[in-house]
Protein backbone atom coordinates (compact mmCIF):
# COMPACT_ATOMS: atom_id res chain seq x y z
CA UNK A 1 0.00 0.00 0.00
CA UNK A 2 1.28 3.47 -0.83
CA UNK A 3 1.91 6.10 1.79
CA UNK A 4 -0.88 8.22 0.35
CA UNK A 5 -3.26 5.29 0.73
CA UNK A 6 -2.42 4.93 4.39
CA UNK A 7 -2.88 8.60 4.96
CA UNK A 8 -6.21 8.60 3.18
CA UNK A 9 -7.41 5.67 5.26
CA UNK A 10 -6.28 7.37 8.43
CA UNK A 11 -8.08 10.56 7.43
CA UNK A 12 -11.19 8.54 6.64
CA UNK A 13 -11.24 7.12 10.14
CA UNK A 14 -10.17 10.34 11.83
CA UNK A 15 -12.80 12.61 10.33
CA UNK A 16 -15.90 10.87 11.70
CA UNK A 17 -14.11 10.30 15.00
CA UNK A 18 -13.22 13.95 15.52
CA UNK A 19 -16.61 15.15 14.32
CA UNK A 20 -18.30 12.80 16.75
CA UNK A 21 -16.04 14.01 19.55
CA UNK A 22 -16.98 17.64 18.88
CA UNK A 23 -20.64 16.66 18.71
CA UNK A 24 -20.47 14.83 22.02
CA UNK A 25 -18.70 17.75 23.66
CA UNK A 26 -21.34 20.12 22.30
CA UNK A 27 -24.26 18.04 23.47
CA UNK A 28 -22.72 17.45 26.88
CA UNK A 29 -24.33 20.35 28.80
CA UNK A 30 -27.77 19.12 27.75
CA UNK A 31 -26.87 15.53 28.54
CA UNK A 32 -25.61 16.70 31.93
CA UNK A 33 -28.84 18.57 32.62
CA UNK A 34 -30.74 15.32 32.01
CA UNK A 35 -28.36 13.43 34.33
CA UNK A 36 -28.71 16.03 37.09
CA UNK A 37 -32.49 16.03 36.71
CA UNK A 38 -32.46 12.30 37.50
CA UNK A 39 -30.48 12.76 40.73
CA UNK A 40 -31.63 13.55 44.22
CA UNK A 41 -30.64 17.00 45.49
CA UNK A 42 -28.08 15.55 47.91
CA UNK A 43 -26.57 13.45 45.14
CA UNK A 44 -26.12 16.64 43.06
CA UNK A 45 -23.85 18.10 45.72
CA UNK A 46 -21.61 15.02 45.87
CA UNK A 47 -18.01 15.78 45.03
CA UNK A 48 -16.72 14.77 42.58
CA UNK A 49 -20.03 14.48 40.68
CA UNK A 50 -21.21 10.89 40.52
CA UNK A 51 -22.02 9.20 37.27
CA UNK A 52 -23.29 6.04 38.91
CA UNK A 53 -26.33 6.68 41.07
CA UNK A 54 -29.86 5.53 41.61
CA UNK A 55 -31.95 7.58 39.16
CA UNK A 56 -35.18 9.10 40.40
CA UNK A 57 -38.11 10.61 38.57
CA UNK A 58 -39.15 12.57 41.65
CA UNK A 59 -37.85 15.87 40.23
CA UNK A 60 -39.92 15.52 37.11
CA UNK A 61 -42.93 14.64 39.24
CA UNK A 62 -42.40 17.70 41.43
CA UNK A 63 -42.02 19.96 38.40
CA UNK A 64 -45.24 18.69 36.87
CA UNK A 65 -47.70 18.22 39.71
CA UNK A 66 -45.77 18.79 42.94
CA UNK A 67 -44.73 21.82 44.93
CA UNK A 68 -42.64 23.15 42.03
CA UNK A 69 -45.23 22.63 39.31
CA UNK A 70 -44.53 24.76 36.27
CA UNK A 71 -47.69 23.72 34.46
CA UNK A 72 -49.48 27.02 35.26
CA UNK A 73 -46.59 29.00 33.75
CA UNK A 74 -46.50 26.69 30.73
CA UNK A 75 -50.21 27.29 30.25
CA UNK A 76 -49.58 31.06 30.36
CA UNK A 77 -46.83 30.76 27.77
CA UNK A 78 -49.07 28.56 25.65
CA UNK A 79 -51.89 31.13 25.67
CA UNK A 80 -49.62 34.09 24.88
CA UNK A 81 -47.62 32.28 22.22
CA UNK A 82 -50.66 30.72 20.54
CA UNK A 83 -52.70 33.91 20.31
CA UNK A 84 -49.68 35.93 19.18
CA UNK A 85 -48.90 33.29 16.54
CA UNK A 86 -52.50 33.20 15.32
CA UNK A 87 -52.69 37.00 14.98
CA UNK A 88 -49.30 37.06 13.29
CA UNK A 89 -50.34 34.49 10.68
CA UNK A 90 -53.67 36.18 9.96
CA UNK A 91 -51.87 39.49 9.33
CA UNK A 92 -48.72 38.14 7.64
CA UNK A 93 -50.14 35.73 5.07
CA UNK A 94 -52.20 38.23 3.03
CA UNK A 95 -49.45 40.86 3.32
CA UNK A 96 -46.77 38.45 2.12
CA UNK A 97 -48.92 37.49 -0.88
CA UNK A 98 -49.18 41.13 -1.88
CA UNK A 99 -45.43 41.66 -1.41
CA UNK A 100 -44.46 38.53 -3.34
CA UNK A 101 -46.97 38.48 -6.16
CA UNK A 102 -49.00 41.64 -6.70
CA UNK A 103 -48.16 45.07 -8.05
CA UNK A 104 -48.15 46.91 -4.75
CA UNK A 105 -47.84 50.71 -4.81
CA UNK A 106 -44.51 51.66 -3.17
CA UNK A 107 -43.94 47.94 -2.60
CA UNK A 108 -40.18 48.22 -2.39
CA UNK A 109 -40.30 50.97 0.19
CA UNK A 110 -42.93 49.16 2.27
CA UNK A 111 -40.92 45.94 2.15
CA UNK A 112 -37.90 47.84 3.40
CA UNK A 113 -40.02 49.36 6.15
CA UNK A 114 -41.04 45.89 7.37
CA UNK A 115 -37.37 44.92 7.34
CA UNK A 116 -36.31 48.05 9.21
CA UNK A 117 -38.79 47.46 12.04
CA UNK A 118 -36.71 44.38 12.85
CA UNK A 119 -33.56 46.45 13.38
CA UNK A 120 -34.88 48.08 16.54
CA UNK A 121 -33.07 46.49 19.53
CA UNK A 122 -35.55 44.94 22.00
CA UNK A 123 -34.32 47.20 24.79
CA UNK A 124 -35.43 50.14 22.64
CA UNK A 125 -38.94 48.69 22.71
CA UNK A 126 -39.14 47.51 26.30
CA UNK A 127 -38.53 51.05 27.65
CA UNK A 128 -41.38 52.79 25.80
CA UNK A 129 -43.64 49.76 26.23
CA UNK A 130 -43.13 49.80 29.97
CA UNK A 131 -44.17 53.46 30.11
CA UNK A 132 -47.07 53.06 27.66
CA UNK A 133 -48.49 49.82 29.09
CA UNK A 134 -48.16 51.28 32.57
CA UNK A 135 -50.27 54.25 31.50
CA UNK A 136 -53.02 52.20 29.84
CA UNK A 137 -53.02 49.56 32.59
CA UNK A 138 -51.84 46.73 30.35
CA UNK A 139 -48.72 45.81 32.34
CA UNK A 140 -48.82 42.19 33.45
CA UNK A 141 -51.76 41.33 31.18
CA UNK A 142 -52.23 38.87 28.36
CA UNK A 143 -53.26 41.55 25.86
CA UNK A 144 -50.12 43.56 26.70
CA UNK A 145 -47.77 40.63 26.20
CA UNK A 146 -49.48 39.54 22.96
CA UNK A 147 -49.22 43.08 21.57
CA UNK A 148 -45.53 43.25 22.40
CA UNK A 149 -44.83 39.85 20.85
CA UNK A 150 -46.33 41.06 17.56
CA UNK A 151 -43.44 43.54 17.27
CA UNK A 152 -40.91 40.83 16.46
CA UNK A 153 -43.21 38.08 15.16
CA UNK A 154 -44.94 40.05 12.44
CA UNK A 155 -41.95 41.34 10.41
CA UNK A 156 -40.29 37.94 10.70
CA UNK A 157 -43.42 36.08 9.58
CA UNK A 158 -44.05 38.43 6.65
CA UNK A 159 -40.56 37.89 5.27
CA UNK A 160 -40.58 34.16 5.85
CA UNK A 161 -43.97 33.85 4.14
CA UNK A 162 -42.78 35.99 1.21
CA UNK A 163 -40.07 33.40 0.53
CA UNK A 164 -42.68 30.62 0.46
CA UNK A 165 -45.05 32.66 -1.72
CA UNK A 166 -42.27 33.21 -4.23
CA UNK A 167 -41.91 29.42 -4.62
CA UNK A 168 -45.44 28.97 -5.98
CA UNK A 169 -45.47 28.50 -9.76
CA UNK A 170 -47.00 31.52 -11.46
CA UNK A 171 -49.12 29.46 -13.85
CA UNK A 172 -51.49 28.70 -11.00
CA UNK A 173 -52.62 32.29 -10.74
CA UNK A 174 -52.69 32.91 -14.46
CA UNK A 175 -55.09 30.01 -14.89
CA UNK A 176 -57.24 31.52 -12.20
CA UNK A 177 -57.16 34.98 -13.79
CA UNK A 178 -58.48 33.59 -17.08
CA UNK A 179 -61.34 32.03 -15.21
CA UNK A 180 -62.05 35.47 -13.82
CA UNK A 181 -62.23 34.07 -10.34
CA UNK A 182 -62.23 36.98 -7.98
CA UNK A 183 -58.87 37.86 -6.46
CA UNK A 184 -59.86 36.96 -2.96
CA UNK A 185 -61.06 33.57 -4.15
CA UNK A 186 -57.71 33.08 -5.90
CA UNK A 187 -55.90 33.77 -2.67
CA UNK A 188 -58.15 31.51 -0.65
CA UNK A 189 -58.65 28.53 -2.94
CA UNK A 190 -55.48 28.51 -5.02
CA UNK A 191 -52.67 30.22 -3.12
CA UNK A 192 -53.41 29.16 0.44
CA UNK A 193 -53.45 25.39 -0.25
CA UNK A 194 -50.09 25.83 -2.01
CA UNK A 195 -48.41 27.48 0.98
CA UNK A 196 -49.89 25.31 3.72
CA UNK A 197 -46.44 23.85 4.40
CA UNK A 198 -44.91 27.33 4.52
CA UNK A 199 -47.55 28.49 6.97
CA UNK A 200 -46.82 25.49 9.20
CA UNK A 201 -43.10 26.32 9.22
CA UNK A 202 -43.85 29.97 9.99
CA UNK A 203 -46.14 28.93 12.85
CA UNK A 204 -43.33 26.80 14.30
CA UNK A 205 -40.77 29.60 14.26
CA UNK A 206 -43.07 32.33 15.51
CA UNK A 207 -44.32 30.11 18.33
CA UNK A 208 -40.76 29.13 19.24
CA UNK A 209 -39.58 32.74 19.40
CA UNK A 210 -42.55 33.72 21.58
CA UNK A 211 -42.10 30.75 23.93
CA UNK A 212 -38.38 31.48 24.44
CA UNK A 213 -38.70 35.27 24.83
CA UNK A 214 -37.41 36.66 28.13
CA UNK A 215 -36.69 40.42 28.18
CA UNK A 216 -40.27 41.58 27.53
CA UNK A 217 -41.65 38.80 29.70
CA UNK A 218 -39.56 39.65 32.76
CA UNK A 219 -40.09 43.40 32.54
CA UNK A 220 -43.66 43.73 31.29
CA UNK A 221 -45.25 40.80 33.10
CA UNK A 222 -44.40 38.42 35.93
CA UNK A 223 -47.09 38.40 38.62
CA UNK A 224 -50.57 37.66 37.27
CA UNK A 225 -49.21 36.67 33.91
CA UNK A 226 -46.00 34.71 34.30
CA UNK A 227 -44.48 33.08 31.20
CA UNK A 228 -42.34 30.00 31.69
CA UNK A 229 -39.01 31.79 31.00
CA UNK A 230 -39.65 34.16 33.91
CA UNK A 231 -40.58 31.23 36.13
CA UNK A 232 -37.26 29.55 35.33
CA UNK A 233 -35.33 32.72 36.14
CA UNK A 234 -37.18 33.23 39.42
CA UNK A 235 -36.56 29.63 40.33
CA UNK A 236 -32.79 30.15 40.42
CA UNK A 237 -33.03 33.46 42.28
CA UNK A 238 -35.26 31.94 44.96
CA UNK A 239 -34.21 28.28 45.11
CA UNK A 240 -30.49 28.83 44.49
CA UNK A 241 -29.28 25.34 45.22
CA UNK A 242 -32.06 23.09 43.93
CA UNK A 243 -30.24 22.14 40.74
CA UNK A 244 -32.02 18.85 40.19
CA UNK A 245 -35.39 20.59 40.37
CA UNK A 246 -34.15 23.36 38.07
CA UNK A 247 -32.87 20.85 35.53
CA UNK A 248 -36.08 18.83 35.55
CA UNK A 249 -38.34 21.89 35.37
CA UNK A 250 -36.37 23.54 32.58
CA UNK A 251 -36.26 20.34 30.55
CA UNK A 252 -40.04 20.07 30.82
CA UNK A 253 -40.38 23.75 29.95
CA UNK A 254 -38.28 23.24 26.83
CA UNK A 255 -40.06 20.08 25.64
CA UNK A 256 -42.53 21.98 23.42
CA UNK A 257 -39.83 23.92 21.55
CA UNK A 258 -37.55 20.91 21.24
CA UNK A 259 -40.44 18.88 19.85
CA UNK A 260 -41.50 21.42 17.25
CA UNK A 261 -37.86 22.20 16.44
CA UNK A 262 -37.27 18.55 15.60
CA UNK A 263 -40.55 18.37 13.69
CA UNK A 264 -39.47 21.32 11.53
CA UNK A 265 -35.82 20.26 11.26
CA UNK A 266 -35.85 20.03 7.46
CA UNK A 267 -36.85 23.69 7.29
CA UNK A 268 -34.71 25.01 10.10
CA UNK A 269 -32.03 26.50 7.83
CA UNK A 270 -34.63 28.33 5.78
CA UNK A 271 -36.41 29.58 8.87
CA UNK A 272 -33.17 30.75 10.43
CA UNK A 273 -31.66 32.43 7.40
CA UNK A 274 -34.74 34.16 6.04
CA UNK A 275 -35.15 35.71 9.43
CA UNK A 276 -31.41 36.26 9.23
CA UNK A 277 -31.08 38.21 6.05
CA UNK A 278 -34.21 40.16 6.62
CA UNK A 279 -33.91 40.88 10.29
CA UNK A 280 -34.06 37.92 12.61
CA UNK A 281 -35.61 36.70 15.81
CA UNK A 282 -35.51 38.48 19.08
CA UNK A 283 -33.48 36.13 21.18
CA UNK B 1 -59.10 47.76 -29.01
CA UNK B 2 -59.82 50.76 -26.89
CA UNK B 3 -62.13 48.75 -24.68
CA UNK B 4 -59.44 46.10 -24.21
CA UNK B 5 -56.95 48.75 -23.10
CA UNK B 6 -59.41 50.16 -20.68
CA UNK B 7 -60.13 46.84 -19.03
CA UNK B 8 -56.43 46.19 -18.80
CA UNK B 9 -55.86 49.50 -17.06
CA UNK B 10 -58.76 48.82 -14.78
CA UNK B 11 -57.46 45.37 -13.95
CA UNK B 12 -54.10 46.87 -13.00
CA UNK B 13 -55.75 49.48 -10.84
CA UNK B 14 -57.85 46.77 -9.32
CA UNK B 15 -54.76 44.70 -8.54
CA UNK B 16 -53.01 47.62 -6.89
CA UNK B 17 -56.02 48.37 -4.74
CA UNK B 18 -56.35 44.73 -3.74
CA UNK B 19 -52.63 44.53 -2.88
CA UNK B 20 -52.85 47.65 -0.73
CA UNK B 21 -55.87 46.16 1.02
CA UNK B 22 -53.95 42.99 1.84
CA UNK B 23 -50.90 44.71 3.37
CA UNK B 24 -52.82 47.47 5.15
CA UNK B 25 -53.77 45.59 8.35
CA UNK B 26 -50.27 44.20 8.89
CA UNK B 27 -48.57 47.52 8.19
CA UNK B 28 -50.98 49.39 10.44
CA UNK B 29 -50.22 47.00 13.28
CA UNK B 30 -46.48 47.43 12.68
CA UNK B 31 -46.85 51.20 12.61
CA UNK B 32 -48.69 51.18 15.94
CA UNK B 33 -46.62 48.50 17.70
CA UNK B 34 -43.10 49.36 16.54
CA UNK B 35 -42.86 52.83 14.99
CA UNK B 36 -45.01 54.62 17.55
CA UNK B 37 -42.99 53.24 20.50
CA UNK B 38 -39.79 54.22 18.67
CA UNK B 39 -41.02 57.79 18.37
CA UNK B 40 -41.95 57.70 22.05
CA UNK B 41 -38.47 56.39 22.89
CA UNK B 42 -36.90 59.28 20.99
CA UNK B 43 -39.21 61.73 22.76
CA UNK B 44 -38.35 60.22 26.16
CA UNK B 45 -34.62 60.47 25.40
CA UNK B 46 -35.05 64.26 25.10
CA UNK B 47 -36.71 64.49 28.50
CA UNK B 48 -35.83 64.09 32.09
CA UNK B 49 -37.91 61.04 32.93
CA UNK B 50 -36.72 59.63 36.22
CA UNK B 51 -39.18 57.63 38.32
CA UNK B 52 -37.12 58.18 41.44
CA UNK B 53 -37.05 61.96 40.93
CA UNK B 54 -40.36 62.74 39.19
CA UNK B 55 -40.30 66.41 40.22
CA UNK B 56 -37.35 66.96 37.89
CA UNK B 57 -39.19 65.70 34.81
CA UNK B 58 -39.31 67.95 31.77
CA UNK B 59 -37.78 68.70 28.41
CA UNK B 60 -33.97 68.72 28.45
CA UNK B 61 -33.12 68.62 24.74
CA UNK B 62 -29.90 66.82 23.95
CA UNK B 63 -28.61 66.86 27.54
CA UNK B 64 -28.68 63.06 27.87
CA UNK B 65 -26.66 62.65 24.70
CA UNK B 66 -24.09 65.20 25.81
CA UNK B 67 -23.89 63.47 29.18
CA UNK B 68 -23.46 60.12 27.42
CA UNK B 69 -20.35 61.32 25.55
CA UNK B 70 -18.67 62.06 28.87
CA UNK B 71 -19.92 58.92 30.63
CA UNK B 72 -17.06 56.48 31.15
CA UNK B 73 -19.45 53.61 31.77
CA UNK B 74 -21.11 54.21 28.41
CA UNK B 75 -17.80 53.92 26.57
CA UNK B 76 -16.94 50.89 28.62
CA UNK B 77 -20.27 49.28 27.69
CA UNK B 78 -19.64 50.12 24.04
CA UNK B 79 -16.18 48.54 24.24
CA UNK B 80 -17.65 45.40 25.82
CA UNK B 81 -20.33 45.31 23.12
CA UNK B 82 -17.63 45.39 20.44
CA UNK B 83 -15.57 42.66 22.13
CA UNK B 84 -18.63 40.49 22.72
CA UNK B 85 -19.95 40.87 19.17
CA UNK B 86 -16.68 40.37 17.33
CA UNK B 87 -15.47 37.40 19.38
CA UNK B 88 -18.79 35.53 19.38
CA UNK B 89 -19.30 36.01 15.64
CA UNK B 90 -15.73 34.97 14.76
CA UNK B 91 -15.85 31.93 17.06
CA UNK B 92 -19.20 30.78 15.70
CA UNK B 93 -18.01 31.20 12.14
CA UNK B 94 -14.68 29.42 12.57
CA UNK B 95 -15.98 26.52 14.67
CA UNK B 96 -19.16 26.21 12.62
CA UNK B 97 -17.26 26.13 9.33
CA UNK B 98 -14.70 23.67 10.64
CA UNK B 99 -17.39 21.35 11.92
CA UNK B 100 -19.39 21.65 8.69
CA UNK B 101 -16.32 20.74 6.61
CA UNK B 102 -15.75 17.69 8.83
CA UNK B 103 -19.34 16.50 8.79
CA UNK B 104 -19.51 16.93 5.02
CA UNK B 105 -16.88 14.18 4.70
CA UNK B 106 -19.04 11.74 6.61
CA UNK B 107 -21.13 9.67 4.22
CA UNK B 108 -23.65 8.40 6.78
CA UNK B 109 -25.44 9.82 9.78
CA UNK B 110 -25.31 13.53 8.91
CA UNK B 111 -28.90 13.73 10.13
CA UNK B 112 -27.71 12.94 13.66
CA UNK B 113 -25.42 15.98 13.62
CA UNK B 114 -28.23 18.15 12.33
CA UNK B 115 -30.56 16.89 15.03
CA UNK B 116 -28.11 17.55 17.86
CA UNK B 117 -27.28 20.97 16.39
CA UNK B 118 -30.92 22.01 16.63
CA UNK B 119 -31.00 21.43 20.40
CA UNK B 120 -29.09 24.47 21.69
CA UNK B 121 -30.73 26.70 19.07
CA UNK B 122 -34.29 26.00 20.22
CA UNK B 123 -33.56 26.40 23.93
CA UNK B 124 -34.54 29.68 25.55
CA UNK B 125 -31.38 31.77 26.10
CA UNK B 126 -32.43 32.42 29.68
CA UNK B 127 -32.45 28.67 30.34
CA UNK B 128 -29.06 28.35 28.67
CA UNK B 129 -27.69 31.11 30.88
CA UNK B 130 -29.07 29.38 33.98
CA UNK B 131 -27.63 25.98 32.99
CA UNK B 132 -24.18 27.45 32.63
CA UNK B 133 -24.42 29.53 35.77
CA UNK B 134 -25.31 26.48 37.84
CA UNK B 135 -24.42 23.12 36.31
CA UNK B 136 -21.38 24.20 34.28
CA UNK B 137 -19.60 27.17 35.83
CA UNK B 138 -20.64 27.24 39.46
CA UNK B 139 -17.63 27.13 41.83
CA UNK B 140 -16.86 23.69 43.32
CA UNK B 141 -19.85 21.86 41.86
CA UNK B 142 -20.02 23.07 38.26
CA UNK B 143 -18.52 20.66 35.73
CA UNK B 144 -15.97 23.19 34.48
CA UNK B 145 -14.71 23.79 37.96
CA UNK B 146 -14.62 20.10 38.77
CA UNK B 147 -12.55 19.64 35.62
CA UNK B 148 -10.08 22.42 36.38
CA UNK B 149 -9.76 21.29 39.99
CA UNK B 150 -8.96 17.74 38.93
CA UNK B 151 -6.64 18.60 36.05
CA UNK B 152 -4.98 21.83 37.12
CA UNK B 153 -5.53 21.49 40.84
CA UNK B 154 -7.10 24.94 40.93
CA UNK B 155 -10.64 26.23 41.29
CA UNK B 156 -11.70 29.24 39.23
CA UNK B 157 -14.45 31.69 39.98
CA UNK B 158 -15.73 31.67 36.41
CA UNK B 159 -18.57 34.14 36.84
CA UNK B 160 -17.13 36.12 39.75
CA UNK B 161 -13.86 37.35 38.27
CA UNK B 162 -14.18 40.14 35.63
CA UNK B 163 -12.07 38.69 32.80
CA UNK B 164 -13.25 35.13 33.35
CA UNK B 165 -16.86 36.33 33.47
CA UNK B 166 -16.49 38.04 30.11
CA UNK B 167 -14.91 34.90 28.66
CA UNK B 168 -17.74 32.87 30.18
CA UNK B 169 -20.59 34.86 28.63
CA UNK B 170 -18.79 34.76 25.26
CA UNK B 171 -18.43 31.00 25.67
CA UNK B 172 -22.13 30.61 26.55
CA UNK B 173 -23.26 32.58 23.50
CA UNK B 174 -20.88 30.65 21.28
CA UNK B 175 -22.12 27.34 22.64
CA UNK B 176 -25.74 28.19 21.93
CA UNK B 177 -25.37 29.65 18.45
CA UNK B 178 -22.44 27.93 16.72
CA UNK B 179 -24.92 25.28 15.59
CA UNK B 180 -26.63 28.00 13.56
CA UNK B 181 -23.46 28.75 11.58
CA UNK B 182 -22.84 25.01 11.29
CA UNK B 183 -26.30 24.30 9.82
CA UNK B 184 -26.27 27.21 7.40
CA UNK B 185 -22.73 26.51 6.16
CA UNK B 186 -23.35 22.75 5.92
CA UNK B 187 -26.37 23.41 3.70
CA UNK B 188 -24.31 25.78 1.57
CA UNK B 189 -21.37 23.35 1.30
CA UNK B 190 -23.67 20.48 0.39
CA UNK B 191 -25.03 22.44 -2.55
CA UNK B 192 -21.62 22.76 -4.26
CA UNK B 193 -21.58 20.48 -7.33
CA UNK B 194 -18.97 17.71 -6.81
CA UNK B 195 -17.68 17.91 -10.42
CA UNK B 196 -16.08 21.25 -9.54
CA UNK B 197 -13.81 19.40 -7.15
CA UNK B 198 -13.21 16.66 -9.72
CA UNK B 199 -11.92 19.23 -12.18
CA UNK B 200 -9.65 20.71 -9.52
CA UNK B 201 -8.32 17.27 -8.63
CA UNK B 202 -7.45 16.62 -12.26
CA UNK B 203 -5.60 19.94 -12.23
CA UNK B 204 -3.74 18.59 -9.17
CA UNK B 205 -4.88 21.42 -6.96
CA UNK B 206 -4.06 20.86 -3.28
CA UNK B 207 -6.58 20.73 -0.46
CA UNK B 208 -5.85 24.29 0.60
CA UNK B 209 -6.00 25.62 -2.95
CA UNK B 210 -9.30 23.86 -3.53
CA UNK B 211 -10.69 25.37 -0.35
CA UNK B 212 -9.49 28.88 -1.20
CA UNK B 213 -10.43 28.95 -4.86
CA UNK B 214 -13.54 26.78 -5.03
CA UNK B 215 -15.17 26.33 -1.65
CA UNK B 216 -14.68 29.77 -0.16
CA UNK B 217 -16.01 31.83 -3.10
CA UNK B 218 -19.06 29.57 -3.39
CA UNK B 219 -20.04 29.72 0.27
CA UNK B 220 -19.24 33.43 0.58
CA UNK B 221 -22.94 34.43 0.50
CA UNK B 222 -23.72 31.98 3.30
CA UNK B 223 -20.79 33.28 5.34
CA UNK B 224 -22.04 36.85 4.95
CA UNK B 225 -25.53 35.78 6.04
CA UNK B 226 -24.07 34.19 9.15
CA UNK B 227 -21.98 37.27 9.96
CA UNK B 228 -24.85 39.73 9.46
CA UNK B 229 -27.40 37.73 11.39
CA UNK B 230 -25.16 36.76 14.29
CA UNK B 231 -23.78 40.30 14.64
CA UNK B 232 -27.30 41.73 14.86
CA UNK B 233 -28.29 39.23 17.55
CA UNK B 234 -25.04 39.60 19.52
CA UNK B 235 -25.42 43.39 19.60
CA UNK B 236 -28.69 43.06 21.48
CA UNK B 237 -27.99 39.87 23.43
CA UNK B 238 -29.71 39.95 26.77
CA UNK B 239 -31.26 36.90 28.41
CA UNK B 240 -28.24 34.57 28.64
CA UNK B 241 -25.94 37.27 30.06
CA UNK B 242 -28.65 38.52 32.41
CA UNK B 243 -29.25 35.00 33.71
CA UNK B 244 -25.58 34.06 34.00
CA UNK B 245 -23.98 37.20 35.45
CA UNK B 246 -26.60 39.96 35.47
CA UNK B 247 -23.96 42.15 33.82
CA UNK B 248 -21.50 41.61 36.65
CA UNK B 249 -19.30 41.21 38.49
CA UNK B 250 -19.55 44.99 38.78
CA UNK B 251 -20.01 46.01 35.16
CA UNK B 252 -17.61 43.44 33.68
CA UNK B 253 -20.19 41.88 31.33
CA UNK B 254 -22.50 44.85 30.97
CA UNK B 255 -22.76 45.35 27.23
CA UNK B 256 -24.59 48.48 26.05
CA UNK B 257 -27.87 46.58 25.84
CA UNK B 258 -27.70 45.67 29.53
CA UNK B 259 -26.49 49.13 30.52
CA UNK B 260 -29.53 50.74 28.88
CA UNK B 261 -31.73 48.21 30.64
CA UNK B 262 -30.06 48.79 33.99
CA UNK B 263 -30.24 52.59 33.67
CA UNK B 264 -33.96 52.40 32.92
CA UNK B 265 -35.25 49.63 35.15
CA UNK B 266 -32.83 49.59 38.07
CA UNK B 267 -31.75 53.24 38.31
CA UNK B 268 -35.23 54.21 36.99
CA UNK B 269 -33.69 56.92 34.78
CA UNK B 270 -35.84 56.32 31.70
CA UNK B 271 -34.65 59.47 29.95
CA UNK B 272 -30.99 58.54 29.97
CA UNK B 273 -31.81 54.86 29.38
CA UNK B 274 -33.77 55.85 26.28
CA UNK B 275 -30.82 57.85 24.98
CA UNK B 276 -28.61 54.77 25.44
CA UNK B 277 -31.14 52.62 23.60
CA UNK B 278 -31.11 55.12 20.74
CA UNK B 279 -27.30 54.94 20.74
CA UNK B 280 -27.53 51.13 20.50
CA UNK B 281 -29.99 51.50 17.62
CA UNK B 282 -27.57 53.79 15.79
CA UNK B 283 -24.70 51.34 16.36
CA UNK B 284 -26.90 48.47 15.08
CA UNK B 285 -27.88 50.41 11.96
CA UNK B 286 -24.27 51.43 11.28
CA UNK B 287 -22.96 47.89 11.66
CA UNK B 288 -25.69 46.40 9.47
CA UNK B 289 -25.18 49.09 6.81
CA UNK B 290 -21.44 48.38 6.78
CA UNK B 291 -21.99 44.61 6.56
CA UNK B 292 -24.59 44.89 3.80
CA UNK B 293 -22.24 47.11 1.82
CA UNK B 294 -19.44 44.59 2.33
CA UNK B 295 -21.73 41.85 1.07
CA UNK B 296 -22.75 43.78 -2.05
CA UNK B 297 -19.13 44.45 -2.89
CA UNK B 298 -18.36 40.78 -2.35
CA UNK B 299 -15.50 41.76 -0.12
CA UNK B 300 -14.10 39.86 2.84
CA UNK B 301 -14.83 36.18 3.29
Amino acid sequence: MTRGGVRRRLAKALIPASATAVLALWAFPIFWAIVVALKSESEVLAFPPSLVFKPTLANFGDSLVGRFSILPEMWTSLVISSVATLLTIVLAVPASYAFARLRLPAGKFLGFYVLATQMLPPVGLVIPYFLILNRVGWLDTYQGMITVYLTFSLPFAIWLMVSFMEDIPREMEEAAAIDRASRLKTLWYIILPQVRGGIAVTVVFVFLNCWDEFLFAVQLSGNHVRPVTVAMYNFVSVEQTLWAKLSAASLIAMVPVIAIGFAAQRHIVKGLTVGAVKGGGRR
Amino acid sequence: MKAANQTRGELLKDERFFAALLVAPGLLVLLVTTTAPLVYLLWTSLHHANLSMPWMNGFVGLDHYVHMLGDGRFWDALRLTAIYTVTTVVLQLVIGLGLALLVLQIPLGQWLFRLVAILPIVLAPVVVGLYWRTLMLSPSFGLFDVFTTQVFGKSYNWLGEPTLALISVILIHTWQWTAFAFLVLLASLASIPPDLYEAARIDRAGVIDRFRHITLPLIRPAIMIVIIMRAMVALSAFAAIYAATGGGPGTATQILNLYAYQTSFVALDFGYGSAQAIALLIVTLAVSAALFRLRRRGGLA
